[in-house]
């Protein structure tokens, strides 16, 4: 005897009943003047936690009953199917869940790390290179107007480097849309960006920590490997199919604010674009190594690069502003401050922030750089 | 805690919602979704959002008898992958050209109010009280008029703008008038959100069945004003105390320390701890007194709905959701449900009008998942 409620399918009213069901497969209630029921033709919900079940009549009526144990006891006597209530098993056995918690932290972990990544290469090498082209079209004209302004490079001095920079690409297949292009960095200051189109952008300050030119070709190769490896079309369909899979794992969020959502995307974004510059270290590495470029060229601008940021250089840079011989004294200014950072270094250890930095760490990569 | 009295002769009886899911219950329900839900590459999402809506809808009473929700999690998966796949057309065309992208974008917008209202169907449609379903009734055309008016208000707006500033190009040496178009762009929302948000709700609920039976809905455009107003009201108060508050602990801080910047250094964090709280506050304060208005002006064939949330109980609940969610990468996800739906329904009510067993089913037709799966897809915020 299952007690519950029955409405009729026509109106909402409600009537109290108590349902039984005989060995034979029939089923009727006790309180209603109906004909008995084939089992077989009752719908019967599946169950989910202790919520209500429902048996939905071939009339329209339903019955509604909190007795799952006994709704349990008699789909086990009347009915076939072994899959019937398989998803409750398994959501109300504590191994089980125990078992799923784990799966799902390192197979999710497994997938952002190593799926998403391996996916999207393939995707973007499979892509034909007109797709990162028109991808970003606009990139260089919105960091224009952001943060560039005009070079302020020689026009020699820009012909000189666009020479060496065309040299480059003359061993280099697929490369025949790739150009150089000059930016006073600004706030930006010493960097060098590969944008999707196949434009190299170096800024003026990044040029001038150079002592010599090979130092800025070993830059160069790094960017052409970031080129040549597709990675803004990989960083694109990454984040897409990240964004993708915590939106079908959280499904709604709506309880409390969406920052939650932005979090992993955070931390993964700056592994992901880690893995990334290790792979333009090794397509520069590989192009020197074969071409006879001593790999040491691009750990002294490594080292150059992150002094620049130090206070003392810009402080330094700022004197020299106007006076004559400045080149020369510019260089004086980066090597004084390499030597800074050095003694720095050697005082307080490596930082634990790591893995937040996009960069791998740099010591890592001059070393790679240094042992050959 | 019902409470009776009596009015034009009928008996009104006020019967609160109750909520009994367990935080515990639908964690497991919800790890083995996720799980699920990885393992077949997420087409098993479509029944684990059938089985969590179920167990939320299951676990909502009144009256002592239950929610049920009916979707099909098959035809759910068949409105995903439709609109997986234009999500990614859409995403691919426009990062290859913007301008397609564009055009796609404005297609989209074109399609909003349509998703709406098949959005509103699906749901309803597949939402049983004793046996009887609600419904929707797809009004095509009621909705793009809503749409049309602030599209067509803001396109007169920039040709006006555009015309005007024309003439001042060809006029040498002419001020620049930026603020004043500023002044009137916020003036314009102002005047146009209130009303188009009550035209929208009033929409929705008009157009919401349970059996054969009609919501009407009592709120005016009066009330949704008034919403707005104190929140812009709140907003210059609280401003105009920042404004007072800077001006008066800046000086004190200077005389103290030598360095002039001392107080600039925490600067950051004076605002994050001062305006943080305060946008979560607003935020909750619009939530809770929006649905408020909603549930507060519902009446189905004289039965008429009740909701008292409160906005500091509201806060609470959003940043120790957050928090808990932040502090576990996302485990305590169930629980923070849970006890918003609890808290939900516990000030959540119906004045009953006599009983509740008079209402007529209505056979149900066919409706299609897309419109709500397309919502979901490209993040618009559809439905209650």
């Amino acid at each position: 005897m299952i007690k519950g409620s029955y409405f009729n399918g026509e109106t909402s009213a409600k009537k109290d009943v108590s349902l039984y069901y005989k060995e034979d497969g029939l089923v009727g209630f006790n309180e209603l003047d109906i004909d008995e029921i084939s089992f077989n033709d009752i719908n019967i919900s599946s169950r989910i936690g202790n919520t209500p079940r429902y048996l939905n009549f071939p009339d329209g009526a339903q019955f509604e009953t909190l007795d799952n144990a006994s709704i349990d006891e008699m789909v086990e006597k009347l009915a076939n199917d072994p899959l019937h209530g398989l998803a409750h098993k398994l959501e109300s056995a504590k191994s089980f869940v125990l078992f799923t918690v784990a799966t799902v932290i390192i197979f999710g972990w497994l997938f952002i790390q190593y799926g998403i990544p391996a996916f999207s290469k393939q995707i973007a090498e499979l892509l034909p290179d007109e797709a990162s082209q028109y991808m970003g079209q606009g990139v260089l004209d919105a960091m224009d107007k952001g943060f560039f302004s005009e070079s302020k490079l020689t026009e020699k001095r820009q012909k000189e480097l666009t020479a060496l920079f065309n040299g480059l690409l003359k061993n280099i297949e697929g490369s025949k849309n790739y150009q150089l292009k000059f930016r006073l960095g600004g706030k930006i200051r010493a960097n060098a960006f590969a944008l999707p189109d196949g434009t190299i952008v170096f800024t003026d300050e990044l040029i001038n920590l150079a002592e010599h030119d090979s130092e800025i070709v070993s830059i160069m190769l790094h960017e052409i490997g970031h080129l040549k490896r597709h990675h803004s079309l990989r960083a694109t369909i990454q984040q897409f199919s990240l964004a993708m899979f915590v939106m079908v794992i959280t499904g709604d969020v709506s309880t409390s604010s969406s920052i939650i959502t932005a979090i992993p995307v955070m931390l993964v974004e700056s592994g992901f674009s880690q893995d990334m510059e290790t792979e333009a270290d090794s397509y520069s590495l590989e192009y020197m190594l074969k071409h006879k470029i001593n790999p040491n060229n691009f750990a002294t601008m490594m080292e150059k690069l992150e002094a620049s940021y130090m206070p003392e250089y810009t402080v330094c840079m700022e004197a020299i502003n106007g006076s004559v011989n400045q080149k020369v004294k510019a260089i004086k200014c980066i090597n004084d401050a390499v030597k800074l950072s050095k003694d720095e270094n050697n005082e307080d250890d490596k930082s634990t922030m790591d893995y937040f930095s996009t960069h791998p760490s740099s010591k890592e990569r001059m070393d790679r750089f240094r042992l050959k | 805690m019902e409470s009776t009295n009596t009015e034009n002769g009928t008996n009104i009886i006020n019967k609160p919602f109750e909520f009994t899911g367990k935080s515990g219950e639908f964690f497991a329900i919800w790890i083995v979704n996720v799980a699920l839900t990885i393992l077949t590459l997420g087409i098993y999402s479509a029944w684990a959002k059938v089985r969590t809506n179920q167990y939320f809808y299951g676990n909502t009473l009144l009256d002592s008898t239950s929610f049920r929700y009916t979707a099909n999690p098959k035809q759910i998966l068949k409105g995903r992958i439709i609109a997986f796949i234009l999500f990614v057309i859409y995403f691919a065309v426009s990062n290859v050209s913007p301008i397609l992208g564009a055009g796609a974008f404005f297609v989209l917008m074109l399609l909003v109010p349509a998703f709406l209202v098949l959005s509103m169907a699906f749901r309803l449609k597949n939402s049983v009280y004793r046996n009887v379903r609600f419904n929707f009734d797809k009004n095509f055309s009621g909705v793009y008029k809503i749409f049309a008016i602030p599209v067509v208000v803001m396109s007169a707006y920039i040709f006006v703008i555009s015309q005007f500033q024309e003439s001042v190009e060809n006029s040498a040496g002419a001020e620049p008038t930026f603020p004043i178009f500023v002044f009137v762009l916020l003036g314009l929302i102002m005047l146009m959100a209130p009303w188009w948000e009550y035209m929208i709700t009033n929409f929705k609920v008009k157009h919401a069945k349970y059996g054969d039976a009609g919501f009407s809905f009592s709120a005016s455009t009066k009330n949704y004003y008034w919403l707005y107003l104190k929140m812009v009201l709140i907003l210059i108060a609280f401003s105009a105390l920042l404004g007072f508050g800077a001006a008066f602990i800046i000086p004190l801080f200077k005389s103290e320390s030598a360095e002039p910047s001392a107080i600039m250094q925490y600067m950051p964090i004076l605002m994050f701890v001062v305006i943080v709280p305060f946008y979560l506050w607003i935020f909750a304060y619009m939530a809770t007194k929006r649905t408020n208005l909603l549930y507060n002006n519902i009446d189905i064939a004289g039965h008429k709905t009740k909701s008292e949330l409160k906005t500091g109980y509201m806060m609470y609940l959003y940043l120790t959701n957050t928090l808990g969610m932040l502090l576990t990468l996302g485990l305590l996800m169930p629980w923070a449900k849970i006890r918003t739906a609890r808290y939900r329904a516990s000030v959540t009510s119906v004045d009953v009008a006599g009983d509740l067993s008079q209402f007529t089913a209505v056979q149900a037709d066919h409706q299609s998942a897309l419109g709500e799966e397309m919502g979901e897809m490209f993040d618009l915020d559809l439905g209650f």
